[in-house]
């Protein structure tokens, strides 16, 4: 019997639960428009997973960027939930560099 | 350096896993009218999963179907979630699926109208702004 599949999907489970959070609350104060950076930052995570030889570290890093990059294409929709009142809103965002090359740039939706 | 391939399957295995949970289980709790069967077919398909990541060796797939069986075994409980976003008016129901047709007699707030479908303009909208756009006015 091989236990380590089972653990690290339980794992991933609360890295997925876990992106649920930081999207919610990464929108309401940064605003979605740090999406490419996020996206970046996820596959940055699954490179890097490449060079670890643990494999529970690798696999957690793995988990870890495809969560981040499944986020930043919530972003937008958690922006206009928002918006239209289902969060609480916040307009002052701490917007990224670039912010409005990025505004012109169509937000992944999936 | 030895290119370590488990990150790269995890990855894969929760963005499909993940995409399964949001993409699909949208698609099917709209289209089914008895939930049951999507719900049991998605805890059987997560069941064997994670008996087949307890009996494989390979740890790569191993990680592969423990993280497609939890993500199903979840999804099994997406569809009553699900149900209860149409309820509550957050997603769009389905006119034409009976289930559907149900709730939206019973439940006032429920709609066919897709609150999600725009794009973010950076302010909230005000209460009549969101009535208006309810009725198809903007």
């Amino acid at each position: 019997m091989n236990s380590f599949g089972f653990w690290i999907g339980i794992a991933t489970l609360f890295i997925i639960g876990l992106g649920f959070i930081w999207v919610i609350r990464g929108e309401r104060y940064f605003g979605y428009l740090w999406w490419p950076y996020v996206i970046g930052a996820g596959i940055l995570s699954i490179l890097g997973s490449m060079f670890v030889s643990n494999h529970w570290a690798s696999g957690l890093l793995g988990a870890l960027g495809a969560s981040l990059i499944w986020g930043s294409t919530e972003l937008k929709e958690q922006a206009v939930r928002g918006e239209i009142g289902w969060y609480p809103f916040r307009g002052k965002k701490i917007l990224p560099l670039f912010s409005d090359v990025i505004r012109k740039w169509k937000a992944p939706s999936l | 350096m030895d290119i370590n391939l488990m990150g790269v399957s995890t990855a894969l295995a929760t963005f499909f896993g993940v995409w399964l949970g949001h993409v699909s289980v949208r698609k099917i709790e709209r289209e089914t009218v008895n939930l049951r069967i999507p719900t049991l077919a998605a805890l059987a398909l997560g069941i064997g999963f994670e008996t087949a990541s307890f009996l494989t060796s390979n740890l790569i797939l191993s990680a592969m179907c423990g993280i497609l069986g939890v993500t199903l075994l979840w999804d099994s409980f997406e569809f009553h979630r699900q149900q209860k976003r149409i309820k509550r008016g957050h997603a769009p129901a389905n006119l034409n699926n009976p289930r559907h047709a149900k709730i939206l007699a019973e439940y006032p707030v429920a709609t066919t109208f897709d609150w999600l479908n725009r794009s973010p303009r950076g302010s909230a909208y005000s209460s009549d702004e969101l009535v208006s756009m309810k009725d198809g006015k903007k």
